[in-house]
């Protein structure tokens, strides 16, 4: 049976989705499935630098594409897991060097081979979006509380759902429990009334996240993260477990103390 | 004679080149020999007289036509100011390398098939590939490719060698995963050593 692929997506950037599409598939690979990313944002690749593999690349897509290697000599294995592989995007070239139907074929190849592929779009709408969505037969949605990232979600639903992708799955990254009781940010029912489909997973604001990129290590890795376990329980929720969403904590009175004298 | 004009074909005739710097009598000449002699040459072509560079008086201009009939069995005869195509010398100047005066930031890439200087960084995500040697006069960050057409005795050296990936020939090597990254500069060479590529001091 073939696997399933997925395209992260976003519309609008920085929302986290090289993050998410990392960690996912971090997290799936986890639990011993073979996956394969597939970073599409040629020209600006970045996937590379966050799984820490960045010093391994020597083929990339557009090699692959123009038939200078084979897609196996371009795929990436995981220095931590085995069935985790990444194809990376080319740096020195920009989006019109894949066809949508380049990627679909691509992406039809690796399935055959995977349990999941998940597919980094890149922000926009424009080629490298329509490049990444082409091979996909499901979407999962990155958006964070604010009304820019959600209006541009929302574009990005309408317009999967013209080429066929139809019940996008949503994470909200980057939440603030405090700031939402605080009326301070939007809650997590309010943009799930304006977007209007289900919800993958919310994913806490997370210090951890800057230095887990900067390290190259997922932060799905880490089992102290609360962001780590909501990626972690995303990865569940998309293998087909029905878990609860993960309950938000603000900051109590002593972990706030804590910071404030510098003990944690 | 040849040294007042030089021919050249074109796809519907003859073009006459006169030579920069001949003066209207030796032209007078030359030509009226030319044509005394050889006229039969140009049967049925036309005859491009290419004045370029030429500064000729009215009374030179009819001189000169008056001869140019002498070819009589041309078909038509042209007056033309075009450029003269410089012949390629033969001895080219080879450079064995290119010098680049600038930083190369991600996403840029350099690619020569002799040797590459480079007066600035290799930043991460940027790519130098030469069939010669690599250069590098500050940090090299970026991936590198020695040797592309398969020479093994190209070398990489940089006043600090800390790139993503490395290769010479068609050998590869890639930094350390845990390698400090310390701003101190140091100059280091890196090269083949039978099957292995090793880095030194310099």
């Amino acid at each position: 049976m073939p696997g399933k692929t997925i395209v992260v997506t976003s519309g609008k950037g920085g929302v986290g989705k090289t993050t998410s599409a990392a960690n996912i598939g971090t997290a799936l690979a986890m639990h011993g499935n073979k996956v394969c990313l597939i970073d599409a944002d040629i020209g600006l690749r970045n996937l590379d630098v966050v799984m820490g593999l960045e010093n391994r690349i020597v083929y990339d897509i557009v090699d692959v594409v123009e038939n200078n290697c084979r897609l196996e000599q371009a795929m990436i294995r995981d220095k931590r897991y085995d069935g985790l592989y990444l194809l990376p995007a080319a740096q020195t070239r920009d989006k019109t060097s894949v066809t949508p139907f380049q990627m679909k074929e691509l992406v039809d190849e690796l399935k055959n081979e995977m349990d999941f592929v998940i597919i980094d779009s890149p922000a926009g709408i424009e080629q490298g979006f329509k490049n990444a969505i082409s091979g996909a037969d499901s979407a999962v949605i990155v958006t964070t509380p604010e009304i820019s990232a959600v209006r541009d979600a929302d574009r990005i639903i309408g317009l999967l759902e013209a080429e066929g992708l139809r019940d996008p799955e949503v994470i909200i990254n980057r939440i603030r429990k405090d700031m939402v009781d605080r009326g301070d940010m939007m809650g997590i029912e309010d943009m799930i009334e304006i977007l209007a489909i289900d919800l993958l997973g919310i994913v806490p604001e997370d210090e951890g996240i800057v230095v887990s990129t900067n390290k190259g290590e997922p932060i799905a890795l880490n089992d102290k993260s609360k962001a780590g376990e909501a990626y972690r329980n995303i990865a569940l929720r998309i293998m087909g477990e029905d878990l609860p969403m993960m309950k938000l904590e603000s900051e109590s009175f002593f972990s706030k103390f804590k910071k404030l004298v510098g003990l944690s | 004679m040849s040294s007042v004009f030089s021919f050249q074909a074109v796809s519907d005739g003859i073009v006459m080149n006169f030579r920069d710097g001949s003066t209207f009598g030796s032209i007078k000449k030359a030509v009226t020999l030319h044509a005394s002699e050889a006229s039969g040459f140009f049967t049925g072509v036309n005859l491009y007289l290419n004045l370029s560079g030429l500064e000729l008086a009215y009374e030179q201009l009819e001189e000169l036509m008056k001869i140019v009939r002498n070819y009589k069995k041309v078909n038509k005869i042209y007056f033309t100011a075009r450029k003269i195509k410089e012949e390629k010398k033969v001895n080219i100047n080879k450079s064995k390398a290119v010098i680049i005066n600038r930083t190369l930031r991600s996403g840029q890439q350099i690619k020569n098939q002799n040797s590459v200087v480079i007066v600035g960084d290799v930043n991460p995500g940027a790519e130098v590939i030469a069939g010669g040697d690599i250069i590098v006069f500050g940090r090299l960050r970026g991936v590198v490719h020695a040797g592309a057409g398969g020479n093994q005795s190209s070398q990489v050296a940089a006043l600090k060698l800390d790139p993503t990936q490395l290769r010479i020939a068609s050998s590869i090597a890639r930094s350390p995963d845990d390698s400090n990254d310390s701003s101190e500069m140091l100059p280091e060479r890196a090269f083949m050593n039978e099957e292995s590529i090793m880095v030194e001091k310099i």
